[in-house]
């Protein structure tokens, strides 16, 4: 039997987090535009509602809950700010928190949760190289062994939240090759701290949309970290930071939903009141079209992401394999930000000129969303990830 | 202090629309949310137990099963304890016999010092609930509360807000007081930590037959009033929009003014 329903505390949580963003996100978010660095009240007023935790284990300050309730906040965040930067935030920290958690150090945990969870310190994603996008089995910056450190040299690019780190404190999980002749079984997965860390040399880029969250990169040159920053085995870190991708992939996928359904109530409202040729533009053939295919598509997309992460729980608890979490992941993150996409883009269009002018609400919607058929593995990756899970390792398109 | 704090689910106002040919709600679809009144007495029964250093709050409401939500949701506010009474028996109830229904609970719950209602539901906005509690409890009751100041000794002051300011009351238990939104705190939204506590919390549902009391005092049996017709009333004069830049306009609009007497010019 099939059941669609939340669990009585998904509800109510869902419940106080359309509150929360209400009253502590919405009137904020108008001053977003061009910040280019997300402000600290925000990630304190996230820290202070208890996201920033959502899914750590109690023992380190969260609240060890389910991803789909870590998903219910990322659509919430993603209505109260469709330009996707608080949303892009939350995730981030979400994923690369839940990886720490999963395959962390003791000592590691210890150290950093408490600050991570207050809000204090930041922690990111840094994979993406300059000259390697998806292609992460060919990157260049390097890891090896000094004595009971790590010594690290490369440069990691287009990178969110990396003056967040600097500035506020923080870091980013990170991946570098250890054993280059092993190809990605000689890959290190680590905690790296930006703030204050002798060797990092930050270097910033502007996006053109989710325009409050820095993005950029650094520098690595011979940065020293303890041994309590490395992150699962030596030399297995290429396999790991794949669950904490596609943890960052199911929650991106309710992100697409999240800001496509807000624009789609903007355009609902602006269809019924906007009159041409004598008539509401709503009443016309050609916008109902639009409007019931785009509505369906996004609600399709929020069963799909809500499906990716329900079975991301599942083998949590040992009642889902890894092939299962992959494709449904791929399916849900495939298909996000296209449909999302098209959906905001038909409402900017229906707003006539208005629609392309920053005056609207929901051009920033699709500047946000847009990110994501690139953002933690294109549209082109999931697309072969859902392919090898059809047709088998065997056919793996780039072997 | 032992809190009773009386709470409503009503639909979410600002979610409702007017049938344009029937000028009645149209309720389907519309969600269920706590009356925001109610939130504000919740809070501030949690804040009153807080300062007096002891006590509980429990938390009671009539209605349907599914308004289990709003009481899970005032546990997750900080209240102690939640009693449902939902019985096809309460069906129809009009404020009067709502409140007898309440009473009869409150008094089967025991001893008590304070009970907090909202000044009104969203839904109704009669405003009757709370005074015909206080009346069937036979205890005083103080209306339009916006602060509540708890001594020492546990003696109230209570800032009653009314047309011209405010009326400062002091005031022992037992006593119902009835809620304005407050001015001293903004409402919580309750995190996942409290949600999850709130799932710990001991939940009641009491039938007809455990809440005892008398049955044909009940729903639409004891109650005195019935609701015909719930509509919007046309309306009654001519609206005409002014159009143009802020110049235009205050022309426009000071002409009117004039023509109709409505602005003295010196």
């Amino acid at each position: 039997m099939v059941d669609y329903t939340f669990s009585e505390e998904q509800e109510l949580f869902r419940e106080s987090i359309k509150e929360f963003c209400a009253s502590e996100i919405v009137p904020k978010t108008e001053k977003l535009e061009n910040v280019r660095c997300m402000p600290k009240d925000i990630i304190k007023s996230l820290a202070s509602f208890e996201l920033l935790g959502l899914v750590i284990d109690p023992e380190y300050g969260g609240l060890g809950t389910d991803v789909v309730t870590a998903g219910i906040a990322a659509e919430e965040l993603a209505r109260a700010d469709p330009s996707c930067a608080i949303p892009v935030l939350y995730l981030v920290e979400t994923s690369w928190g839940h990886l720490l958690d999963k395959y962390g150090t003791e000592e590691a945990k210890k150290e950093l949760f408490p600050k991570i969870v207050k809000g204090e310190q930041i922690i990111g994603i840094a994979t993406t190289e300059s000259d390697i996008g998806s292609d992460l089995a060919n990157m260049k910056t390097k890891i090896s062994k000094k004595g009971e450190k790590y010594v690290i040299n490369g440069e990691k690019m287009y990178i969110s939240a990396v003056k967040e780190a600097i500035e506020y404190g923080g870091g980013h999980v990170t991946l570098a090759r250890m054993k280059p002749e092993l190809g990605t079984r000689g890959m290190c997965m680590f905690y790296l701290p930006l703030k204050g860390t002798k060797g990092i040399t930050p270097t910033y880029i502007e996006d053109i949309g989710r325009e409050a969250i820095s993005c950029g990169g650094f520098n690595i040159d011979n940065v020293e970290i303890p041994k309590h920053y490395l992150i699962g085995e030596e030399n297995k870190g290429f396999y790991i930071v794949h669950e904490g991708y596609e943890l960052a992939r199911g929650l991106i996928s309710l992100v697409c939903a999240g800001a496509a359904s807000k624009a789609l109530e903007n355009g609902i409202a602006y269809i019924k009141e906007r009159k041409a040729f004598g008539r509401e533009i709503g009443k016309y053939e050609g916008i109902q079209f639009k409007l019931a295919e785009n509505y369906v598509r996004i609600q399709a997309l929020r069963e799909l992401g809500y499906k990716a992460l329900w079975t991301y729980d599942r083998e949590l608890q040992g009642e889902a394999s890894r092939f299962d979490v992959s494709l449904a992941i791929a399916m849900a993150k495939s298909v996000a930000s296209k449909w999302a996409c098209e959906a905001i883009n038909d409402v900017m269009q229906w707003q006539g000129a208005f629609g392309y002018s920053k005056e609207c609400e929901d051009q920033k919607a699709w500047r946000g969303v847009r990110s994501f058929t690139l953002a933690e593995g294109s549209s082109e990756i999931m697309k072969l990830i859902i392919a090898r899970e059809l047709l088998g390792k065997e056919f793996l398109a780039y072997r | 202090m032992k809190i009773i704090a009386c709470i409503k689910q009503v639909p979410d106002t600002t979610e409702v629309k007017v049938d344009p040919k029937t000028h009645t709600l149209i309720r389907e679809g519309v969600p269920s949310i706590l009356n925001p009144y109610d939130h504000y007495a919740v809070e501030e029964s949690v804040r009153i137990r807080e300062e007096s250093g002891e006590g509980t709050v429990t938390v009671i409401t009539m209605g349907p099963p599914q308004a289990r939500s709003s009481l899970m949701r005032c546990l997750a506010l900080g209240a102690d304890e939640a009693i449902l009474i939902s019985d096809k028996n309460f069906a129809g109830s009009d404020t009067w016999a709502t409140a007898y229904t309440l009473s009869v609970a409150i008094k089967k719950i025991g001893k008590f010092d304070l009970v907090f209602c909202g000044q009104q539901a969203i839904d109704g906005d009669t405003a009757q609930v709370g005074p015909e509690l206080a009346q069937q409890l036979g205890i005083p009751q103080v209306t339009y509360v916006e602060k509540i100041e708890l001594d020492n000794k546990n003696k109230l002051t209570i800032h009653k807000q009314t047309e011209v300011g405010y009326h400062i009351l002091e005031a022992t238990a037992p006593i119902l007081l009835a809620l304005l939104p407050p001015t001293s705190f903004q409402p919580e939204h309750p995190p996942m930590s409290s949600i999850l506590k709130a799932k710990k919390k001991p939940f009641s549902v009491w039938d007809a037959k455990t809440l005892g009391g008398d049955i044909s005092k009940f729903g639409l049996e004891g109650s005195f009033t019935q609701v015909i017709k719930t509509y919007t009333p046309p309306p009654r004069c001519k609206c005409e929009i002014i159009e143009g830049n802020t110049t235009e306009s205050a022309k426009k609009l000071s002409k009117i003014l004039l023509k109709h007497e409505a602005l003295i010019t010196r």
